[in-house]
């Protein structure tokens, strides 16, 4: 692999290159960037909810703009953008081809974002991530709604170019000799995140144009007043972003498949199931988008299909947890840095897995329906679950990326506040939840329990926050002037594993 | 491998089937009086221990997978693919 930091170009031979290893390092950058900026974000929320009234934030529709940016940003600019960095970085290399099948649509992908990203941000829309309607169509202020239409119009193109790219490498590009069941799990899990991301996004494409029109006044696709029906965005919305959980989650669960053996010492345990799973989960993404709306005045047998639907996906993520577990199973585990994190994240994904089969019960769910749960419950997911695994990854493949080390010491202390903050955070917004409290709202009624609650989750995120300064300091620090590592095998755990060999080829 | 997908499977029925009876009861059916307040958090009790009890089964599980196997452990003994290309 090309070590970008240690032989230092100019800056614009990175930003104009095609190389796959280029793009992935511009696709790092600036997702760290917005993790930041979009942690940063939810500070503020959690500062201001720390006590009932308004705090540091004047109004409620501030909040409103801060939650709604918050949430597009860590889906869209970091969680994405990561996934899009690992793959870039590492998919060729697995499937032993120089470069990415079209490397100028790979660098078109990228540079879609910038735009998109300025778009979402200058506008800071307030609808949420949801774009809301009635209330979008209607009310949402000036262009701050049209920017956000516009930027996340550019960033699902963005998506269909890089997931046309993934699907074109690994099936149509990899080593002749190499079967597609010789394919390591990771490149795997891009395929499978590529081929939702192909089917999922069109249908919002679609439903970003007409929300467009609905705005301008010349339809009424979503708009009551015009004979519209918001619910019908909502089918069109989830059937894209529920699938969109499992393009998230499918890359973090292949990165783990990357950690968990190499620390334990030991191959996979299953292979196959660990494909088979994969394949299943992109099959049932589709199956289960309108438990999200089960408070919409379905049809009972609508719920219960869409429950089952949801309950079909049990099966598949437990294959993964076992097969985890199985792959310890008589390793000699060297607990470093990136293995804490993939362990991490496998607990939480358990435990927001668990959350998710109580929350898709029908009944269960018109209780906690917009409550404080939901957000406990899907934040345990994407911080628990994918960011665990993509910062576990992170720390596993800076050794490749800059021909460094960094501090294990301080990767350590990241994780552990990381961990404890998360559970005080996401598992008390799941109580919070059940005691009643709303989401997505600015204010809330002094009632002793939720206080304390809120209080609880607002120390848990500060010390998040805390840590993630730990990690910016760290990677700073050690991609400058961290340990010389040895890129044969940075983390001392003996023997050699099958892509540094490729990776020491700079080309390839 | 096929006694795991076995043991899924009947995980899977373990969950779905009582879930989709209690939403049977929690009842559309015309002429019923149901406490759906009761109805629902049964359900949510009963789910949760279900989730509690497969939660602290895995996670219990894990803790011993990581101190027994780590490699600091005095039993730590090094796998057949340490020193090889794998």
């Amino acid at each position: 692999m090309v070590l970008e930091l240690q032989k230092p170009r100019p800056i614009w031979q990175i930003m104009f290159s095609t190389h796959h290893t280029d793009v992935g390092l511009l696709y790092l950058i600036l997702s760290l960037s917005f993790l930041f900026m979009g942690g940063a974000l939810a500070l503020i929320i959690r500062a201001e909810l720390f006590l009932p009234g308004a705090q540091i934030l004047g109004d409620a529709m501030t909040f409103n703009r801060i939650f709604t940016v918050h949430g597009t940003t860590l889906i869209f600019l970091f969680i994405l953008p990561f996934a899009s960095a690992v793959g870039n970085y590492f998919v060729p290399i697995m499937v032993r081809y120089k470069d990415m099948a079209y490397p100028k649509l790979n660098a078109i992908a990228f540079w879609m974002i910038p735009p998109g990203a300025a778009l979402v941000w200058l506008g800071f829309a307030d609808f949420t991530w949801y774009a809301q309607p009635p209330y979008s169509i209607i009310s949402a202020p000036g262009p701050a709604a049209d920017m956000w239409i516009f930027g996340l119009k550019i960033l699902g193109i963005s998506s269909v170019l890089g997931a046309i790219n993934f699907v074109v490498t690994i099936l149509k590009c990899k080593h002749p000799d190499m079967s597609i069941g010789q394919v390591p799990l990771l490149a795997w899990s891009f395929l499978a995140s590529s081929l939702i991301i192909l089917v999922a996004i069109p249908t919002f494409a679609a439903a970003l144009l007409m929300l467009l029109t609905d705005r301008l006044g010349v339809s009424g696709f979503f708009n009551p007043a015009m004979g519209g029906d918001p619910i019908a965005y909502s089918h069109l919305f989830w059937f894209t972003f529920h699938p969109e959980v499992y393009v998230l989650v499918i890359p973090a669960i292949g990165m783990m498949y990357e950690i968990i053996p190499r620390f334990s010492r030991k191959p996979i345990y299953s292979y196959n199931s660990g494909v088979f799973a994969f394949v299943l989960l992109s099959i049932v993404a589709f199956s289960s988008w309108a438990h999200h709306m089960y408070a919409t005045g379905m049809s009972f047998t609508e719920k219960t299909v869409f429950m089952v639907g949801t309950l079909a996906a049990v099966p598949a993520s437990a294959m993964h947890v076992f097969n985890f577990i199985a792959t310890m199973w008589n390793g000699r585990i060297k607990f470093s840095t990136p293995m804490m994190w993939a362990v991490g994240g496998i607990a939480l994904f358990f435990s927001a897995g668990a959350g998710g089969v109580a929350n898709a019960a029908m009944p269960l769910d018109f209780s906690t329906h917009d409550s404080y749960w939901v957000v406990g419950h899907f934040h345990l997911f994407v911080m628990g679950t994918i960011a665990f695994g993509s910062i576990g990854y992170l720390y596993y493949m800076f050794p490749y990326v800059t021909g460094r080390m960094y501090n294990e010491t301080l990767g350590k202390v990241h994780f552990i506040l990381s961990f404890i903050g998360t559970i005080l955070v996401f598992f008390t917004q799941h109580v919070l939840g059940l005691y009643g409290m709303p989401r997505r709202v600015f204010d809330y009624p002094p009632i002793p329990e939720w206080i304390i609650m809120n209080q609880i989750v607002t120390v848990g995120a500060m010390i998040i926050g805390v840590s993630m300064v730990i990690f910016l300091a760290n990677m700073i620090y050690s991609s400058g002037k961290g340990k010389l590592a040895d890129t044969d095998d940075p983390f001392g755990l003996g023997g050699k594993y099958y892509y540094p060999f490729e990776a020491k080829n700079p080309k390839h | 491998m096929k006694k795991f997908v076995g043991l899924f499977l009947v995980l899977a029925v373990l969950v779905i089937i009582p879930a989709v009876d209690s939403v049977f009861a929690a009842g559309d059916e015309p002429g019923e009086y149901l406490d759906r307040r009761v109805i629902i958090w049964n359900l949510f009790f009963k789910m949760m221990t279900i989730a509690f009890v497969v939660g602290a089964v895995v996670s219990g599980t894990m803790i011993w997978l990581c101190w027994r196997f780590r490699e600091s452990h005095p039993n730590a003994k090094p796998t057949s693919y340490e020193g090889t290309d794998w």
